[in-house]
């Protein structure tokens, strides 16, 4: 009995994973055939990275006494907008799958339709990954920032800033109507979070209020702590607690209200 | 890909049941009892009960709004009834669902696919879904798709995606097909192929569940009908009986002698009368020639050129949805 018993949960666990590796297999042709994630997510920030790799080179020096380069402080800075690229691309794919009857008609097969998102979540892990390693071994081995990753933290850091920055994805995803809605939502969303990551202008170049607001958004707050765990840094408590926080506001929400159709 | 293909020899053989739940010698595929759904203060389905036997074609057709699709996305557990009861094979839609949805396959009204979406790869992601799934290749080849297995679903025609949604919907291979308004929108060539293509369903013992509200397609295709109005069923048996029932007769005469309308409505059965130059056309139901001869000779009058028509589904149709669109009581159901 018991051995029949785990027989059939071997032959539901073998077949469960055929679906997903399925899935995963579709999922990666269609996101190289519309190459939206893999181009703001990975080219973009590779870019960013040549740019800011060449200013910090003809502006050396430490930035406003922080005793970082211009390319020390964008290293950080560029891997959130990796996530944050990839994060909008979210609703791109899945609010259109919603819109178009996809969704439901997956959810008509014994497959449920979450499924196709854990799917189309990992991919985007990858890519991520994928982001990080060019914008590290490039910061370092050409542009020559002293790097010294603490592992334990940066993990971390990591972790929190996908879990956080893919959330607020979600939640475009979950409570945006249609296409239309979602691509504004997210238009706008992506330059407010570009901005309070640094893109433009660096918390500590600013200073005052507007630093303290940097600091505690959520791309911001990605961006301190990452800093914090590739200098081999203890990230400030604070830092960690906001990104924690945020990241549990915004998996709630997007759980909350998230539709299959 | 390595699929089982044990039972996937398609068309012609009939499908194996040695999987799925167990049937039993003269058990309905599918039992609905006194189905209610609403949504707000619209009742969508009201009071709704049918039974659909194993390897019938079953048709359910109505005018738009009827309550069709709320009925079948309820058996296939897409949506949740408020009362009443349905049970496919003995599970039940919304406690079962799981277990359902590995051996029924649907086809939705209005479900598109990523257009990027490659034919051959949609039919092989959708076999790794199920658990005795045909081989999407011979799914292709028999539904002669093998042309457009490597089209993307945006640059398919209206008639392929169609083709393409019942390929999905047979390579779980499935005991129960769900159709939903497949035809809608084709050509006339490419409904007829689609009705060859559920012809070949049958003939492999996939019962078929058919919403349309095409009157030829239904009576072409379907065993049985059920006919919902307003979400409720007016009619409920062949397409045949349906009409004979309901479609009523048509007798064309030349009367001897003119003949008022009252004499000819106080006729037992009559329903409508019509005049073209000598010529007068009674329409209704029953043994209408008999009456009508019987009481026109009372009268002193005799029938001549007598020329009977029998109602199509079409008159049948046209019939019962107009009968409670304009009555406000309880509409009569045909019995047969």
């Amino acid at each position: 009995m018991m051995a029949s018993m785990s027989g059939a949960r071997g032959v539901h666990r073998h077949r469960s994973r055929a679906q997903l590796a399925a899935l995963l297999k579709v999922e990666a042709k269609l996101s190289l055939r519309e190459p939206y994630a893999l181009g703001v997510g990975v080219a973009l920030p590779a870019v960013l990275l040549v740019v800011f790799g060449f200013i910090s080179k003809n502006v050396p020096g430490n930035v406003a006494g922080s005793g970082l380069t211009v390319i020390d402080l964008y290293v950080p800075t560029l891997m959130v907008i990796s996530f944050i690229a990839i994060a909008i691309s979210l609703p791109r794919t899945i609010v259109r799958d919603r819109e178009i009857g996809w969704l439901r008609r997956i959810s008509t097969t014994p497959v449920h339709p979450a499924r196709l998102l854990a799917a189309e979540l990992i991919l985007d892990l990858v890519l991520a990954a994928v982001a990080i390693v060019i914008i590290i071994v490039g910061g370092t081995v050409i542009f020559g920032a002293p790097l010294s990753v603490g592992i334990p933290f940066f993990v971390l850091s990591i972790a929190l800033a996908i879990a956080e920055i893919f959330s607020l994805g979600l939640i475009v995803v979950a409570v945006a109507p249609n296409q239309t809605a979602a691509t504004t939502v997210s238009g706008v969303l992506f330059f407010a979070l570009l901005f309070l990551s640094g893109l433009w202008v660096q918390p500590v170049q600013v200073g005052g209020a507007l630093r303290e607001v940097m600091w505690y958004s959520p791309s911001g707050a990605a961006v301190r702590a990452v800093l914090y765990s590739v200098f081999h840094a203890t990230p400030p408590v604070p830092t960690l607690l906001t990104l924690a926080g945020y990241t549990v506001l915004f998996a709630f929400i997007a759980v909350r209200y998230f539709r299959w159709e | 890909m390595h699929l089982p293909s044990d039972n996937a020899a398609f068309p012609g053989v009939r499908r194996a049941v040695d999987d799925g739940p167990n049937s039993r010698d003269g058990e309905p595929a599918v039992t609905i009892t006194n189905l209610v759904k609403r949504y707000g203060s619209f009742t969508a389905v009201n009071d709704v009960s049918l039974a659909v036997q194993e390897g019938e074609i079953f048709g359910i057709i109505g005018p738009n709004g009827a309550g069709k699709t709320t009925t079948v996305e309820c058996i296939s557990g897409l949506r949740v009834p408020d009362s009443g009861s349905i049970s496919v094979y003995g599970l039940s839609p919304q406690r079962d669902r799981d277990k359902i949805k590995e051996f029924v396959g649907v086809q939705l009204q209005e479900s598109a696919l990523p257009p990027r979406l490659k034919v051959g790869e949609a039919l092989e992601l959708f076999a790794a879904f199920y658990p005795n799934p045909l081989d999407p290749h011979e799914v292709l080849e028999s539904l002669g798709m093998k042309h457009i297995e490597r089209l993307a679903f945006k640059n398919l025609s209206g008639g392929q995606k169609q083709r393409l949604s019942i390929a999905l919907a047979l390579v779980g291979n499935p005991r129960i097909a769900i159709l939903d308004e497949l035809t809608t929108g084709l050509d006339p060539e490419a409904r007829r192929d689609t009705w060859a293509l559920i012809e070949r369903m049958r003939e492999r013992g996939v019962t078929v569940i058919l919403v349309t509200h095409f009157m030829d397609e239904a009576e072409t295709l379907c065993d049985r009908i059920a006919l919902i109005n307003h979400g409720r069923i007016r009619a409920l048996d062949t397409p045949e009986a349906i009409a004979a029932a309901a479609g009523g007769n048509r007798l064309r005469f030349i009367p001897s002698a003119p003949v008022g309308d009252e004499t000819l409505y106080a006729i037992d059965g009559v329903q409508a009368v019509e005049r073209k130059g000598r010529y007068v056309t009674v329409i209704g139901t029953g043994d209408l020639a008999a009456s009508l001869i019987h009481a026109l000779a009372a009268a002193g009058v005799e029938v001549s050129e007598l020329e009977a028509r029998r109602g199509s589904l079409d008159d049948a149709f046209i019939r019962l949805t107009r009968d409670t669109a304009s009555e406000t009581s309880e509409p009569e159901e045909v019995q047969t």
